[in-house]
């Protein structure tokens, strides 16, 4: 109850939080859901190229993302710009994943019959490729959307802002509020975007 | 139409091609059959044709023109391409399967949706129950007539069709064959069909190639084929009963005998004197030249001296067609129990008769030139 | 059987283990041997990197540990018949907490717990239950039915099929459950340093704060390149598992 109170008193601060934390995600996603669809797209042509990446990239995944975080301020420096770059990078893999996956799942007949049927490339994939695939697609931007929540928390520790900050400072000055509300607030608006892009995912479903 | 001249298709990993220096002609309007055995190059021939695959060398042409200078876009556009797991887009709308290639050549709406429905009736799916179902709702035989319907959209002169009834049940396929064929005859387009169904390519085919190994084993009409098979490989393939499966080729308007008519008031005597001068042992009755009124048999004017035929005269009953099979007409034969039946064209009017003496005959006759 | 296990070790993975070890070994070697600067020179040691490599493989052995050792007997009690209506539930249940960020957790428990490392390894437990819960649950669900049907026609005892049929078939998915759980662990035993835990993290916090990066970038290369080998020897497990 006292920490309620608590949030209460300070809603402005948590609401301006909240709002950094959902600018920060929403542009690394908006780059890395780009990015990542162009390059799942560009993979399903050529089998070597396919294979290098997706390693890579699941390399990336295992790399802890605070470890991520901290090999990029040498690089990059702190604040909001490199915590942008280290999520894009970290949730290219879900993405690229299930655009290559996805596309490359579809039945090859309906794929010969489009060939056959005299539609160009481009037309093939924006008319019957991404469609079928879409999804799987949305599978993929899904985990990286939740990934990307829960790491834009962690983006905090190299000054990214948002409730993450409001953790990490609970952390440092022993206020169990601070970590309390930092942590629920992430994880509510991380189950809700869930459900929120679960319920878009149905509603394309085939 | 589509002409192949030393086509040779070579798989980098093989020694031996998949087609060896192919030379084919498929003319306008015909069903040409592709059958073999699995692996016999049947489908890459037929894919060369809408450059699905490209010869390794050979030229083919299609109207005269050499398709290699063709841009394989342009030249798909312009055919028909159905296969066996249909190949229908799941995410669109069966109306939109339909009106893939017209978009693409940039029909206008309205040309669009008259062209589905039109492709729908004439596939017998309605129309106002299909257009906007997916094809996951339709099963296996309604999912291949909008295979053939989305083929057949824009019109394409020429139709490759890949084992399109190969996954049906044996009587759905029945049943889509001759409501292909029904179709065929009202469009009449250049047909390559591959199927590994020697009963099939019989049914189906004008002319049939047998292949194997990339190579032409035989070419010809279904009743050359059977009548006369190049070696040993066709004739297993035909396999036995060659005569049963002739009687399911031939049509009874092959066969068939003219029947003299004679009028309702002709004598008995006079009867049996026509009926004496021609091939067959009945006569039609008409009325003043023009009313059918049946037939007499030659048994019946013997049973019947000193009248008219009038009196005796008997209704034509059952009828075959000019193109019902002899397979058809034989078991007609069984189930009414005649060893003779009319041919009729048209309600009111008989063409000619057949009889089971003419069934025997027309197999053994083909029986003995092989 | 031979020809089975040399085909689970990978060329690539050798390669990638003995490339791993010598960044490792050689990148601690220079921060000791060529430090950028005093702070540097007394503030690292061999003894104080293998202290946090001991402390942080601790937290994570021991926090994974308890995961499997609670999760998979849970996941096989809710295969049985008699729990087997709950399982769908659970499991959505088990997806929803997967979602929740791992940095959340960790601080969820110091503000129940407090600091220490005992929280970080209470933290790390419930978060790695879930991966494991959700791959033996849908891995003996997903046994062929066909499978335990003959089994059962053949008059095995439930048990039997269960420790004979069904977890066999079901361990490489319960072992790439486990795999990303250590995974993951490893990552967050990271925020072990944050809470008192001790840890590779402290490294991390260290060069922050002293603002040296080559502290800082030690603290951060040495966890990944823990969990980049584990994710390889449990790659090598889950394809001896695969029949």
């Amino acid at each position: 109850m006292k920490t309620l109170e608590f949030a209460i008193e300070r809603w402005e601060t948590i609401l301006g939080l909240t709002i950094d934390h959902f600018e920060i995600v929403l542009t690394a996603m908006v780059i890395s859901i780009t990015m990542g669809v162009l390059v799942g797209i560009m993979i399903t042509y050529n089998k070597t190229a396919a294979k290098i990446v997706l390693n890579i990239a699941n390399v990336m995944m295992t790399i802890p993302s605070l470890a991520l975080f901290s090999i990029l301020i040498p690089l990059l420096g702190i604040g909001r710009a490199p915590a942008i770059a280290g999520l894009v990078l970290y949730t290219q893999l879900p993405i690229i994943r299930n655009v290559y996956t996805g596309i490359m799942n579809i039945e090859p007949s309906i794929i010969e019959s489009a060939r056959g049927m005299g539609l160009k490339k481009s037309k093939i994939m924006f008319k019957v490729k991404l469609p079928l695939a879409f999804p799987v697609i949305m599978t993929g931007v899904r985990t990286a959307t939740v990934m990307g929540i829960g790491l834009g928390a962690i983006a905090a520790y190299i000054g990214a802002g948002g409730l993450g900050q409001y953790i990490f400072q609970g952390i440092n000055r022993g206020n169990d509020k601070m970590i309390l509300i930092g942590a629920i607030m992430v994880s509510v608006i991380t189950v809700v975007i869930d459900r929120g892009l679960a319920f878009v995912q149905k509603r394309f479903e085939i | 139409m589509i002409k192949f001249e030393k086509v040779v298709k070579r798989y980098n990993d093989k020694d031996q091609p998949a087609v060896d220096e192919l030379d084919l002609h498929i003319g306008k309007g015909e069903i040409c059959m592709l059958v073999g055995p699995s692996g016999c190059g049947k489908t890459t021939t037929m894919k060369m044709i809408n450059k699905l695959i490209k010869a390794t060398s050979g030229k083919i042409y299609i109207d005269g023109q050499d398709i290699e200078k063709v841009d394989p876009i342009k030249l798909r556009l312009d055919i028909g391409y159905v296969i066996q797991d249909t190949g229908l887009f799941p995410h669109m709308t069966i109306a939109e399967n339909i009106a893939t290639v017209p978009q693409e050549k940039g029909w206008d709406r309205n040309k669009i949706r008259n062209r589905v429905d039109e492709l729908l009736e004439l596939m017998d799916l309605d129309p106002e129950n299909f257009r906007d179902k997916k094809p996951k709702d339709l099963s296996g035989g309604q999912k291949q007539r909008v295979g053939v319907a989305r083929a057949l959209a824009a019109d394409p002169p020429i139709m490759l069709m890949d084992e399109p009834f190969g996954a049906l049940d044996p009587i759905t396929r029945g049943k889509l064959q001759d409501e292909f064929l029904r179709i065929q005859e009202k469009i009449g387009k250049t047909i390559v069909f591959v199927t590994h169904d020697i009963d099939e390519a019989l049914k189906m085919g004008d002319k049939i190639v047998v292949m194997r190994d990339g190579k032409v084993v035989q070419f010809g009409s279904p009743t050359e084929i059977l009548s006369e098979p190049a070696d040993d490989f066709v004739s297993e393939l035909i396999g036995g009963n060659s005569n049963l499966k002739m009687m399911k080729l031939m049509k009874c308007k092959d066969i068939m005998r003219e029947i003299p008519y004679v009028e309702a008031t002709t004598t008995t005597e006079q009867a049996l004197k026509v009926i004496k001068e021609s091939d067959v042992n009945n006569l039609l009755v008409t009325e003043h030249g023009q009313k059918l009124l049946g037939y007499v048999s030659i048994g019946m004017l013997y049973r019947n001296e000193n009248k008219i035929v009038g009196d005796f005269v008997r209704p034509i009953g059952e009828t075959a067609t000019p193109k019902t099979t002899l397979q058809d007409v034989l078991s007609d034969m069984f189930a009414l129990g005649r060893k003779t039946i009319f041919v009729s064209g048209m309600k009111g009017r008989v063409d000619g008769i057949v009889t089971m003496d003419d069934l025997l005959k027309a197999v053994r006759d083909d029986d003995q030139t092989s | 059987m031979t020809k089975l296990r040399d085909s689970a070790i990978r060329i690539q993975d050798v390669i990638l283990v003995v490339l791993i070890l010598s960044i490792a070994i050689g990148f601690s070697y220079y921060v000791i041997n060529y430090p950028q600067d005093k702070i540097v020179e007394r503030f690292m040691s061999y003894e104080k990197i293998i202290m946090a490599i001991t402390q942080h493989l601790k937290i994570v052995v021991i926090s994974s540990l308890m995961a499997i050792g609670t999760s998979v007997p849970l996941g096989i009690i809710l295969t049985r018949p008699k729990f087997k209506k709950f399982a769908p539930r659970v499991l959505s249940i088990v997806n929803i907490g997967q979602t929740i960020p791992s940095l959340a957790i960790v601080a969820l428990f110091v503000g129940i717990l407090g600091i220490g490392i005992n929280t970080a390894i209470l933290a790390l437990w419930i978060y790695s239950l879930l991966p494991i819960l959700n791959n033996t649950l849908v891995g003996i669900i997903g046994v062929d039915k066909s499978i335990i049907e003959a089994a059962k026609g053949m008059g095995m005892q439930p048990k039997r099929i269960l420790f004979k049929i069904e977890v066999p078939l079901a361990l490489p998915v319960m072992v790439a459950g486990i795999r990303t759980a250590v995974t993951i662990n490893i990552g967050t035993a990271i925020f072990a340093a944050f809470v008192g835990g001790g840890g590779l993290g402290d490294l991390i916090i260290a060069g922050n704060n002293v603002n040296r990066w080559q502290i800082l970038v030690l603290g951060a290369t040495l966890p990944a390149l823990m969990a980049i080998l584990s994710d390889i020897a449990f790659g090598i497990v889950e394809r001896k598992t695969t029949i």
